[in-house]
């Protein structure tokens, strides 16, 4: 079977700068082909218990916007042929300003923006600011919006569309559905490259999205393997490692 | 508010967003405070009925529900004066109150949902806030009334914790009334402004709680021996399952 394109999540600096530059290193080694960096946000709406958490952590040492895209660039520099998104809340990305925010951001070497709490019909600018600097904005999708509105998202003409599979906050288990698969034939309508994720742990899930998208996001999984094994890089590794190996069926 | 927009976004099938302040996305800022007029409009009713000269409505302020629609039905005339008295905590410093309009860590910004007014740091994170009433006690403010805060219809001003503890008693021993520690605040500025006015100016305080919630604050503060011997005793009642009739009573 062909190997399943991966875009995997991390919380930047979670648990440490150290451990978070070993997970990223684990995906890409275990075949992810994207890095969705989270800059950690005080309050993540739509995240649930295992990426808040993470985020509150990296917060209490005292962690900036300018320490996240010193990780990224980073991670740009050590893995070059991967893609790194920047994810994070519309907060972060409007309070230093929407153009300043992806003008650093695109220094850092990110090439895609997911803002979920700034949709694409009220973006604040977020769309064509991603254009100046050459970067994608990957608006999010979600099965609770209204018919017409998803299909006016999937004709705005964005070159990729990030599905939430499902409503409600990251990291619950999803089943695939034939209501999934409509659900991201209708967000892929207009001729956006589709990624779908949330609540996506295992292999099995992973094959059943496989043909219907682009790439496969799975953020959650990742973060509770990091916190579990924090303690032991080499186990932290391994772990990542081979739970990136499973979603993209490299092994 | 964040835990509240997050089992929302969790169950958007089965719940409805019914977020107690007038904040949020469009169109809940504008439902609560029509629903929340009620109280505005019957003020209007009344001053017109005793034919009052109203100088000013004072009321507090933290998400806004009570102020927003206590000020509704005046907000499009000239007069009275809408005054709205936000949480001082303990003093000016970063942290140690909820100013978001009078703060020095008042910024534009784009959280939970809406855009308005946050005490947030340089990056756009929500910094902590501090009021002696948990109603106060937030970081943003509803967007309607940062605006008409920015335009001038509503004046902002704030009032620390010692001032409200003070208003609750000064109105309790004159007015026999119980302030809610949130209300208070106004209260605290209608003591201030009070003096200035001539006598047959009248300013409406909107006594927006009852103070009967906040006794395990403000006892300690107000009688504070009287309070700890009543806590004993009560402990003491409870571990000897003492009928209530049999106990000590504070005096």
């Amino acid at each position: 079977m062909e190997k399943i394109k991966l875009m995997s999540h991390l919380v930047a600096g979670y648990p440490t700068d150290e451990l978070s530059f070993t997970a990223a290193k684990a995906l890409v080694d275990g075949g992810a082909d994207i890095l969705e960096i989270q800059l950690p946000f005080s309050d993540p709406s739509a995240d649930g218990p295992a990426i808040q958490s993470a985020c509150t952590q990296v917060l209490s040492r005292g962690y900036k916007t300018s320490d996240g895209l010193a990780f990224i660039k980073k991670l740009h520099e050590n893995f070059p042929q991967v893609k790194i998104y920047l994810m994070s809340y519309a907060s972060l990305v409007y309070t230093p300003g929407v153009d300043d925010f992806c003008r650093r951001a695109s220094q850092a070497g990110v090439t895609g923006m997911i803002i979920p709490d700034l949709p694409f019909d009220c973006d604040e600018g977020l769309t064509s600011s991603c254009k100046k600097y050459g970067m994608d904005n990957i608006p999010v999708a979600s099965p609770s919006m209204a018919e017409d509105r998803l299909t006016k998202l999937a004709e705005c003409g964005f070159n990729y569309i990030y599905a939430s599979l499902r409503t409600g906050i990251t990291g619950t288990e999803t089943k695939i559905d034939q209501g999934t698969l409509d659900f991201l034939a209708k967000v892929g309508k207009g001729g956006s490259k589709v990624y779908g994720g949330f609540g996506i742990s295992n292999g099995e899930q992973s094959k059943a999205l496989a043909s219907s998208v682009e790439g496969v996001i799975a953020g959650s999984v990742f973060v509770r393997l990091i916190g579990a094994n924090c303690a032991d890089k080499d186990a932290l590794y391994k772990a990542v490692r081979a739970k990136a190996e499973e979603l993209t069926h490299l092994r | 508010v964040n835990e509240a927009m997050r089992d929302w976004a969790a169950n958007p099938d089965t719940t409805h967003y019914v977020l107690g302040s007038a904040l949020g996305p469009a169109p809940f800022p504008d439902m609560v405070r029509e629903f929340q007029s009620v109280i505005g409009k019957e003020v209007k009713k009344q001053a017109a009925e005793r034919k009052l000269d109203v100088e000013a409505l004072i009321a507090c302020c933290g998400g806004g529900s009570n102020s927003i629609g206590f000020f509704a039905p005046f907000i499009d005339q000239a007069s009275p004066r809408l005054i709205a008295v936000e949480a001082g905590g303990i003093g000016p410093g970063v942290g140690e109150n909820a100013a978001r309009m009078t703060g020095n860590a008042s910024r534009d910004g784009i959280m939970h949902g809406y855009k308005s007014r946050f005490l947030l740091d340089e990056d756009g994170q929500a910094l902590q806030t501090r009021s002696i009433s948990a109603g106060l006690d937030y970081c943003g403010i509803g967007p309607q009334l940062a605006s008409l805060g920015k335009s001038g219809r509503i004046e902002f001003t704030s009032a620390l914790d010692q001032e409200a503890l003070e208003a609750v008693k000064f109105f309790a021993k004159n007015e026999g009334v119980l302030f809610a520690m949130e209300s208070a605040h106004a209260g605290a500025e209608a003591i201030r402004l009070a003096p200035t006015l001539p006598k047959d100016k009248a300013i409406i305080i909107n006594m927006s709680g009852r103070g009967d919630k906040d006794v395990f604050i403000t006892s300690p503060v107000f009688r504070h021996d009287a309070w700890l011997e009543f806590l004993h005793a009560e402990i003491e009642r409870l571990e000897s399952d003492k009928d209530i009739h049999d106990a000590k009573i504070m005096n």
